[in-house]
């Protein structure tokens, strides 16, 4: 009996996510529908998901998200059979219910046994369908009306919850296969959707085999993974003192062979766990097309959305924490970045404004550019506003470059009325979206062009459980820092580093990168020699986008395979440091947080 | 009694349907139950694997329940196994259709494990008569 109890309890868990999956594939279609004009196959597709949806609830007795589902079918059955046109009102009520399917799953979820009053909605859904149909005028067509009668009466007695008024509509051109003898029209469109069907079949999609895993055994898998690539490096560092001293023993070869197989493993082992958590970044875009249209409506602006690089795959916690940024700025660029229609046409610019995602890998990060075509960021009005509210000084303002400038929209307090209006302003800013991206050891930046657009480009890296890192020797303590902000290290003799205006600085290829002591960084006071400096140090060249800045060291230890361990109660925020790491001999290391380091020292010195 | 260990294909394009059905017949003791995505994937592990029966869905992606009905019957291998057709609306004219192209029954959604079990007795005493 409890086997079963549990069997149901994982069919509801998989209905509740299938479910989840079908409308977020669904919404985008919707918004597609509305911008490409009536597609056959997408209405099918449309259809076909909510049915199923429908079918399902059905079996496991979710009476509402039957009727919200059913009321939002027909709607779809009648658009899919070309018996009603879609209007915005119907889009209007047909995403409502969209939004009404999520929350009673929401509800199913959190097994928090609320119902929703959702008597409203699908009379609002029968409402849009009457009118629709009496708009149309095609109702009145004659068609079969006794056959049609009869499958009316059908239907109505499979499906109580139908309402007369809907079971009452002749059902014409119902099922292209089932139509025999009706008028030319249905003939000819039976042989297009019969055509449709026929294109479809020739391409048969692949279909790979799935397998649902509760996400907390991939996630352990993925910390025993771990725990064998700290194992690993400890069994490499005591085999290389095996090979040291015994190497006449023959047993000792054999350990390196075999640990050198271990180590090839361990980090084919490292891959496959960290593909595993990857899934295609196209789950957090399908809601964007609807989030676009909904904006824009409320901006009043007619907004094109271009995504590239759907496909790309990032790991699941990028999926769960990059959509609230996304969004933003999504938001900001439809709000601020694109002119007004009037504006655009007076500068003789495509009334249409364009918003452009675009996503790729590019070594080991994820890059995601989402670019307008507007107006561009006016860098004189933003240092004056950030002067009145007290974040610059109008001397820095003066100092600072335009690149420098437009970074002050990530500042916290930026975003006031005066710089956001009511919708992107909520009182959340821009700075926001880098707090939320640096969390993801990620960064953030923004270039801009007057009257040809912005530009927001996120940089994250592929996975964020394992990295690769450059160990570092400061005062005696080792350091890790992660390897791919690292531009290049160099050894640096004391002639060559400057000092302006306070700051040390050396010139890189004819370029000025300001200078720091880690040690001084990290807030142990001095650089640790006692004022003797050595005639050398070592320095580590980091670019966090346009920004390179030099960390000087004691010493450079070599390149290791980290694993991030999260430190509780270590603020973040303020200490420069993202987690601690195993390493090969067994010492606890931490992990310095370069983008973190990046943000506060630029916004100390201002460059 | 059917017997319990003949080979059945489930054939849905949503993976939660499947799993109900799959649970309904092995309550009612079937144990030897397939899957298969759409008509198109049902079709290739039907031919040459024995299958006994075949409960699909109507409404899918690619290649839908009718046709892939009109496959089997039109199959000189496949063109005797029962075949149970699920469908939401039982729209007469579609069950029209699919009884001329073939079909042993057909069971509306949402159904029981008895419906099930009844349908499918029906199907295999009027076969094996």
């Amino acid at each position: 009996m409890t086997d079963e109890i549990d069997e149901m309890e994982e069919i509801i868990i998989e209905f509740i996510a299938e479910a989840e999956e079908s409308l977020d594939k669904i919404e985008p279609l919707f918004v597609e529908l509305e911008q490409k004009g009536e597609d056959k196959d997408l209405l099918n597709d449309i259809f076909r998901s909510m049915h199923t949806i429908k079918g399902a609830a059905g079996f496991l007795g979710f009476q509402l998200i039957v009727s919200v589902a059913h009321s939002s079918e027909n709607i779809m059955k009648k658009l899919r059979d070309r018996e009603i046109s879609l209007s915005k009102e119907l889009m209007d009520v047909i995403l409502k219910s969209i939004d009404m399917l999520r929350l009673l799953l929401e509800h199913l979820k959190a097994k928090d046994g609320m119902e929703e009053d959702i008597a409203p909605l699908v009379k609002e859904l029968e409402d849009a369908l009457n009118t629709a149909i009496s708009g149309t005028g095609i109702a009145e067509e004659p068609g079969e009306p006794v056959e049609s009668g009869t499958a009316a009466t059908v239907a109505e007695n499979i499906e109580p919850r139908e309402e007369p008024e809907t079971a009452g509509i002749p059902e014409s051109a119902q099922n292209p296969d089932a139509q025999t003898g009706s008028s030319p029209a249905g003939q000819q469109e039976t042989a297009e959707v019969a055509q449709a069907a026929k294109d479809n079949a020739q391409k048969p999609k692949e279909t790979p085999q799935n397998l649902r895993v509760d996400i907390e055994r991939i996630d352990k898998v993925m910390d025993l993974a771990g725990e064998v690539v700290l194992v690993r490096n400890r069994l490499l560092n005591i085999s290389k003192y095996f090979n040291r001293n015994y190497s006449v023993d023959s047993q000792t070869e054999t350990l390196m062979e075999t640990v050198s197989f271990l180590d090839r493993v361990t980090s084919d082992l490292q891959i496959a766990v960290m593909k595993m958590r990857m899934q295609p970044i196209k789950k957090v875009l399908s809601k964007f097309p609807r989030l676009v249209r909904d904006i824009s409506a409320s901006v009043n602006k007619e907004v094109e959305l271009i995504i590239h690089g759907e496909g790309t795959e990032v790991d699941k916690s990028v999926i769960e924490h990059i959509g609230d940024p996304m969004t933003h700025i999504l938001r900001n660029s439809i709000d601020h970045g694109l002119e007004s229609t009037e504006e655009r046409i007076a500068k003789g610019k495509p009334p249409k404004g364009t918003v452009i995602i675009n996503i790729f890998q590019k070594g080991n990060q994820i890059v995601i550019e989402v670019s307008d075509d507007g107006q561009g960021i006016d860098i004189e009005k933003l240092k004056k506003k950030a002067i009145e509210k007290g974040l610059l000084t109008e001397e820095d303002a003066r100092k600072m470059s335009d690149d420098a400038a437009t970074d002050i929209i990530f500042m916290p307090g930026s975003s006031t009325k005066e710089f956001a209006t009511e919708l992107s302003g909520r009182g959340v800013g821009m700075d926001v979206v880098k707090t939320n991206i640096s969390l993801l050891n990620g960064y953030v930046e923004v270039s801009t062009e007057k009257d040809a657009g912005t530009t927001f480009k996120i940089c994250i890296p592929l996975t964020l459980a394992i990295i690769q890192a450059l160990m570092v020797e400061v005062s005696g303590a080792k350091y890790a820092i992660p390897l791919s902000p690292i531009e290049e290290t160099r050894k640096v003799s004391k002639e060559e580093i400057e000092n302006i205006t306070g700051q040390n600085v050396i010139v890189i290829r004819d370029k000025v990168c300001p200078l720091f002591e880690l040690n001084i960084l990290l807030g142990n006071g001095s650089n640790g020699n006692n004022g003797n400096e050595p005639d050398h140090k070592y320095i580590v060249v980091i670019a966090m986008g346009d920004r390179r800045f030099c960390i000087a060291v004691d010493s450079l230890l070599g390149q290791e395979e980290v694993v991030i361990k999260t430190l509780e109660g270590i603020d973040t925020t303020s200490s420069y440091v993202l987690g601690a790491t195993i390493t090969g001999d067994g010492k606890v290391v931490f992990i310095l947080d370069v983008a973190g380091m990046s943000r506060k020292l630029f916004e100390l010195i201002k460059l | 009694m059917s017997d319990l260990n003949m080979k059945i294909l489930v054939v849905d394009d949503f993976s939660t349907m499947r799993r109900i059905i799959k649970n309904l017949l092995r309550q009612i003791g079937y144990a030897n139950i397939e899957e298969a995505e759409d008509g198109a994937q049902a079709y290739s592990k039907l031919k040459g694997n024995g299958f006994g029966f075949v409960v699909s869905d109507w409404n899918m992606p690619n290649v839908d329940g009718l046709e892939l009905l009109k496959k089997i019957r039109s199959d000189d291998e496949l063109k005797d196994i029962p075949v149970l057709m699920v469908t939401a609306e039982a729209e007469k004219e579609k069950v029209v259709t699919a009884i001329q192209a073939g079909v042993n029954n057909y069971i509306v959604k949402p159904f029981t494990g008895e419906v099930l079990k009844e349908k499918m007795d029906k199907i295999l005493e009027k076969i094996n008569s």
